[in-house]
C-alpha cells in the first residue's frame, strides 16, 4: 500500500499534551492538505478519530485506546501495537497496525479495511457491520462476536469461540482454530467468494499460495432465539 | 470500572513515587478513592499496623482502646503511634507493635467501636482514603515511602459505599503482608463468603475484593503456590474480575474466562509495571518499550520480588 515517506510528512509531538490539542492539530493539518506524522504517541488514547478521507497520518508508535475511531476515509498507519477498539465505529477508510491490534478491533465498523500485520485480540471485529478485518497473525478469543455483517480474515488461525453468536458476518481463516464458539458452523466456500478474499489479500500484498480456507458463518439457531432454549447457549 | 497497578523495584526506592504516578494517569477511570500497598523493608521482630479511626475527637480513647487489647495479649507498642495532620474527621493511623498472635489478637481488636485495622504486616502498608492519586499522595505522603513494591488502585464504586474503609488495596484479613486491587465484579460473593465465614474468617466490608484476598490467602494457607491459587480462582470465582494480589516476595494476577478487563505490563530482568492502561506504564518507560497486553482469557501469572542486594 502506497504511503507517504517520514520527510514529506508535518510532525505533530504527541507527548503528555490534551489528547484534544493533539487532535486539533491533527484537523488543521488535515484541512491544509498535509500528510501527517505523530511522534511520541505514548500509548495514547483517542487518537485521530473522526478524520475525513483525505486524511493521511502515520503514528509512530504505539496507540490506546479508540485509534482510528469513526474514521469517514482516513488512511491512518501505526508502526506499532494498538490497545482497544481501533477504528471503532469506522465507516470507511482504510487502517494499519504492524504489530497487536489489541482487544476488540473494528468492534461495530460499518465499512474500510483494517489490516493488522500482528495478532489481533480477543473480540476482534465485535458487532462489526460491514468492511474487512485482515489479519496476518491469529485473532483472538471470542473473534466475531455478535457481527453482522463484513469479513474477518485470519491468516494464523484463532484462539477459542471462533464466531461466536455471528449474526451474518464472516470469520475466514487459514490455520488452526482454537474452538468454535456457540452457535457457529464452518463451511466449504465458494470459489467467487475464494477469488474475492484473495483478491483482498493480494491488494495488501498477501498473495499467498493455495490457502486452506475454512469460512466461518452462523449457524443460524440463534435467529429464531426462543428463551426455553435458554439452556443451549448457557456457557457457565 | 476502576484502574489497577503493579509495581516491583529493580531494588528499594522511592516505590510511592512510581505508583502515583501510575495512579494518576489512571485518575479518569474512578476518582472517588484512591488506594495504595506498599511493601517497606521487612521488619524481623514487629508489625506495622495501619487503620483508621471514625473520629479524631475521640482519637485517645482508641488509642487507649487499642493498647489495652495489645497488652492483653502481650504485646505492646513499639513505637509512639502517628496519625494524619488534617481535620478531617476520620484520622488515618500508623503502628508499630511488637509480636504477637495476629488471629487471636485480631478476633478482639476488631470488636473495638471507632476503629478500623486495614493493614497488618512485616511489611505491608495500606493507605487509602477519598480523592484521586495526588490528593492521597499529598495527605499521606506516598511519594516519600521507601520500599521494594506495592500495588494500587483508583475507585469507581459499582457495588458498594464511598468510604476510606470500602475503597481498594484490601487486606486478605487475617493474613500479614497479602493485599489485593480489583477491577470488576464477582458474581458467586455471597455464597463464597458464606464458605470463607463457617471457617471462622471475618470480612471488614462488604465488598467482593476483600472477599479474593481472603480466598487465595486460605488456599496458599492449604499449601498452594500463588500460582496454583491464581489459577485455581480463574474457575472459583465467577464474575468479570482482573486482580493483582501482592505478597512479601511476589505480585501476581488473575482475569476471569471472558477476558474484558484490560492489563498491560512491562517486565524487565527484576522490575515490572503493570497497569489496566498500557498509557499508564509509559508514565515510567517514555522509550518505546515493549508493553505486553495479559488480554487472553483466564489468564494468570506471578512476578518475583528480590529481596534486597539481590538483583
Amino acid at each position: 500500500m502506497g504511503s507517504k515517506n517520514i520527510a514529506e510528512r508535518v510532525e505533530i509531538n504527541a507527548g503528555d499534551r490534551p489528547v484534544k490539542e493533539i487532535n486539533q492539530d491533527i484537523r488543521s493539518q488535515v484541512q491544509a492538505g498535509n500528510p501527517i506524522l505523530v511522534s511520541n504517541t505514548m500509548s495514547r488514547h483517542n487518537l485521530g478519530v473522526g478524520l475525513p478521507a483525505s486524511a493521511d497520518i502515520l503514528f509512530e508508535g504505539s496507540v490506546g485506546y479508540y485509534c482510528g475511531g469513526l474514521n469517514d476515509g482516513a488512511r491512518i498507519h501505526v508502526t506499532r501495537d494498538c490497545g482497544w477498539g481501533v477504528g471503532e465505529a469506522m465507516a470507511t477508510g482504510h487502517i494499519t497496525v504492524d504489530g497487536y491490534a489489541g482487544m476488540s478491533a473494528g468492534a461495530s465498523m460499518l465499512g474500510g479495511t483494517i489490516h493488522v500485520r500482528g495478532n489481533a485480540g480477543p473480540r476482534c471485529g465485535v458487532a462489526m457491520k460491514g468492511g474487512d478485518i485482515i489479519v496476518e497473525g491469529a485473532i483472538g478469543y471470542l473473534s466475531g462476536f455478535m457481527a453482522h455483517s463484513g469479513r474477518i480474515i485470519a491468516l494464523g488461525g484463532t484462539d477459542d469461540a471462533a464466531g461466536d453468536s455471528l449474526w451474518g458476518g464472516e470469520v475466514w481463516v487459514d490455520g488452526p482454530i482454537g474452538s468454535l464458539g456457540v452457535d457457529s458452523k464452518i463451511i466449504e466456500p465458494d470459489p467467487p467468494e475464494v477469488e474475492s478474499v484473495e483478491k483482498l489479500l493480494a491488494q495488501h500484498g498477501l498473495d499467498g499460495p493455495d490457502r486452506d480456507w475454512k469460512k466461518i458463518v452462523s449457524a443460524q439457531r440463534l435467529w429464531h432465539f426462543e428463551s426455553r432454549d435458554a439452556r443451549a447457549w448457557l456457557m457457565i | 470500572m476502576c484502574g489497577i497497578a503493579g509495581r516491583i523495584l529493580e531494588q528499594p526506592g522511592l516505590i510511592g513515587v512510581d505508583l502515583v504516578a501510575l495512579m494518576q494517569a489512571q485518575a479518569h477511570r474512578g476518582s472517588d478513592s484512591t488506594g495504595f500497598a506498599l511493601y517497606g523493608e521487612p521488619r524481623q521482630n514487629s508489625y506495622v499496623v495501619r487503620g483508621v479511626a471514625s473520629d479524631r475527637r475521640a482519637l485517645d480513647q482508641t488509642l487507649d482502646g487499642f493498647l489495652q487489647t495489645l497488652r492483653a495479649h502481650d504485646s505492646d507498642l513499639i513505637e509512639d503511634p502517628s496519625w494524619d495532620d488534617t481535620t478531617q474527621r476520620h484520622v488515618s493511623l500508623r503502628m508499630i507493635i511488637g509480636e504477637l498472635d495476629v488471629r487471636t489478637w485480631l478476633a478482639e481488636a476488631d470488636l473495638q467501636e471507632g476503629l478500623e485495622i486495614q493493614s497488618v504486616g512485616r511489611s505491608l502498608e495500606i493507605v487509602k482514603d477519598l480523592g484521586i492519586s495526588q490528593d492521597v499522595s499529598l495527605k499521606h505522603n506516598i511519594t516519600d515511602f521507601v520500599g521494594s513494591h506495592g500495588i494500587a488502585n483508583a475507585r469507581m464504586a459499582t457495588e458498594s459505599r464511598v468510604s476510606p474503609t470500602a475503597s481498594h488495596p484490601f487486606w486478605a484479613r487475617p493474613f500479614p503482608d497479602i493485599a489485593i486491587v480489583h477491577n470488576g465484579q464477582l458474581t458467586n460473593y455471597f455464597g463464597l463468603k458464606a464458605r470463607l465465614q463457617r471457617q471462622g474468617y471475618t470480612f471488614l466490608t462488604e465488598n467482593d475484593s476483600e472477599l479474593i484476598a481472603v480466598w487465595i490467602s486460605d488456599q496458599l494457607s492449604r499449601g498452594l503456590t500463588l500460582e496454583e491459587a491464581l489459577h485455581s480462582s480463574v474457575g472459583e470465582l465467577d464474575g468479570v474480575f482482573t486482580y493483582i494480589i501482592s505478597t512479601l516476595t511476589q505480585i501476581g494476577m488473575a482475569k476471569d474466562r471472558w477476558a474484558i478487563k484490560p492489563l498491560a505490563v512491562f517486565a524487565h530482568e527484576q522490575e515490572m509495571a503493570t497497569a489496566t492502561e498500557e498509557q499508564a506504564v509509559r508514565k515510567l518507560y517514555t522509550g518505546e518499550v515493549p508493553i505486553s497486553n495479559l488480554d487472553g482469557p483466564g489468564y494468570s501469572t506471578t512476578w518475583d520480588v528480590l529481596p534486597a542486594g539481590r538483583a
